[in-house]
């Protein structure tokens, strides 16, 4: 109600456009495709793929569904789930980002864990309150279908800082992996060392760089020399970037090894022991046979598990991804052997139906 | 599903006691003294010239080796870095740090390790070993002082 005799200027009113009034009439028409797909770029939008993140041809939000649409459809003994609670520890506010986590674990195990033996789950926790992530670590941890701990590539430091040992030390004592994956890289800091970029197709390409540097920090700050069964999972990061890094860690190492004296071996060897990629996406060189001599530089029978990041716009097919020429020893290691041993688990290769038992043929 | 697993053995070699930085520094505390090779020798300098903590490179022909007093005593070794050939001997002299827990440092080697002035790989003058692995070594050669008070090599 007005003020009598008081002239009133206000300062900020908030409009918005809306249907009836939209503000896509006045865009100019050589930024309305740009603006369209959501490259504009606002600050605290993320990036998102402008043509969708999810397939089109697939869901994955119900448990029976999936089960039978995807682990049925490619005979898959066990799917481990990556859930949205990755993301926790962007929350501002500690207590929020912990209770965040407690509900995407109670609700994996609730929904997904209790439909079907086959998927199994990653704990979240809120990484930069290590209390409430023991805490929460030691709550569900133990439940046998929750096979590692999940974390967001983003973070408030690299995951070699001491800060986050305390959390090591309760993934070490449950035996459960520490496992990696992007998404809100952007978030706190820039995903590139120098700026941001201005596109999702930069911004996905450029998402090895966090895995690179998580890893070294993890390396050489000694976390698997303290934490001597920890292992670390890097999903969805992509592969080849590892030769580089292990090479050069090694030739520095022959120069620097006494600003790192508890190091007591060359970090490659850490890394074969310690850490596993994922194959997904898998980079497809010039020569398809080329990614088996990035396999042969990785050890990859060791190093390399398969997936494929259903239902995402980048899905590998299990049938179509790999090259003819892979031995069935590496299959057997990426399929299937080498996740078994690092999450425990027991696989009985599938039974083949007669016909094909006759021919003689071998199981996939 | 049970947690429980037959896991498949792998043979990583992996082990405290296949750490190849802890036998590196097993080595320098236990390797044996070196032993001449031939009759030969080469005449450094006076001794007096060669104080602890000083180097000397002698030259003869194409044997290039470097000759260090720690702490009193003299060692030599080859004047050539396994990797790439390099002058080993004209890098800089350190002491170093022992395998330890995480964040400690523990000093060690003083005025016994030289860094290949290429790439600054770290090598004990007394062993000749490399710090950085377990089989990298560079040729060691006995050491004396004579009845005229000359350092000489036997080489």
């Amino acid at each position: 109600m007005a003020i009598a005799n008081l002239p009133i200027i206000d300062c900020d009113i908030h409009p918005s456009a809306t249907r009836e009034n939209p503000v896509d009439p006045f865009v100019p028409t050589d930024f309305k495709e740009a603006i369209r797909q959501g490259m504009s770029g606002q600050p605290g939008a993320g990036y998102v793929n402008p043509f969708g993140v999810q397939r089109r041809d697939a869901r994955c939000d119900d448990p029976y569904e999936t089960a039978r649409d995807h682990l049925d459809k490619y005979g898959i003994t066990y799917g481990v789930l990556q859930p949205p609670g990755m993301k926790v520890g962007l929350i501002h506010q500690l207590d929020v980002g912990s209770a965040m986590a407690r509900a995407w674990n109670d609700w994996q195990i609730n929904t997904w864990l209790a439909t079907d033996k086959r998927f199994l789950g990653s704990v979240c926790i809120n990484p930069n309150d290590p209390d409430a992530a023991v805490k929460e670590i030691y709550r569900v941890g133990k439940h046998v279908q929750m096979v590692q701990i999940n974390l967001s590539g983003e973070a408030q430091d690299l995951y070699g800082h001491r800060r986050y040992f305390p959390i090591w030390q309760a993934c070490q004592d449950l035996n459960l992996p520490v496992c990696l994956h992007p998404g809100y890289e952007g978030s706190l800091n820039s995903v590139t060392p120098i700026g941001r970029p201005s596109t999702y197709f930069e911004w996905h390409t450029v998402i090895p760089l966090t895995f690179q540097a998580h890893l070294v920090s993890m390396v050489l700050e000694g976390a698997f020399e303290k934490f001597k069964n920890l292992k670390l999972v890097l999903c969805e990061g992509g592969i080849a970037w590892l030769c580089h890094t292990i090479w050069r860690m090694d030739k520095n190492f022959k120069a620097l090894r006494a600003a790192t004296p508890w190091l007591k071996r060359a970090p490659s060897e850490y890394v074969f022991e310690h850490l596993r990629l994922t194959t997904q996406p898998l980079e497809e060189p010039e020569k398809p046979e080329q990614i088996l001599q990035i396999f042969d530089m990785i050890h990859a029978e060791r190093t390399i598990m398969f997936a494929t990041d259903f239902p995402h716009w980048d899905f590998d097919d299990p049938a179509k991804v790999f090259p003819k020429k892979m031995s069935e020893d590496l299959k057997q290691r990426i399929y299937y052997k080498t996740a078994a041993e690092l999450y425990g688990l027991r696989v009985e290769a599938p039974a083949l139906p007669e016909p094909l038992l006759a021919a003689g043929l071998p199981a996939r | 599903m049970s947690k429980d697993t037959d896991p498949l053995p792998i043979n990583t070699g992996y082990g405290p006691e296949n750490g190849p930085i802890d036998y590196a520094f097993k080595i320098i505390t236990e390797a044996a003294p070196p032993k001449a090779r031939t009759n030969g020798q080469l005449v450094v300098c006076a001794s007096s010239e060669l104080p602890p903590g000083q180097k000397r490179i002698v030259n003869e022909g194409s044997l290039s080796i470097g000759v260090f007093n720690v702490g009193g005593t003299f060692h030599a070794i080859k004047n050539v870095c396994p990797h790439q050939g390099a002058p080993l001997c004209e890098g800089s002299v350190h002491a170093t740090h022992a395998p330890s827990d995480v964040n400690e440092f523990d000093p060690c080697l003083h005025g016994r390790i030289v860094r290949c002035p290429w790439h600054g790989w770290e090598f004990d003058v007394v062993t000749g070993k490399g710090l950085y692995d377990a089989t990298s070594r560079v040729a060691t050669y006995a050491c004396e002082v004579d009845a005229d008070g000359d350092v000489v090599v036997l080489i």
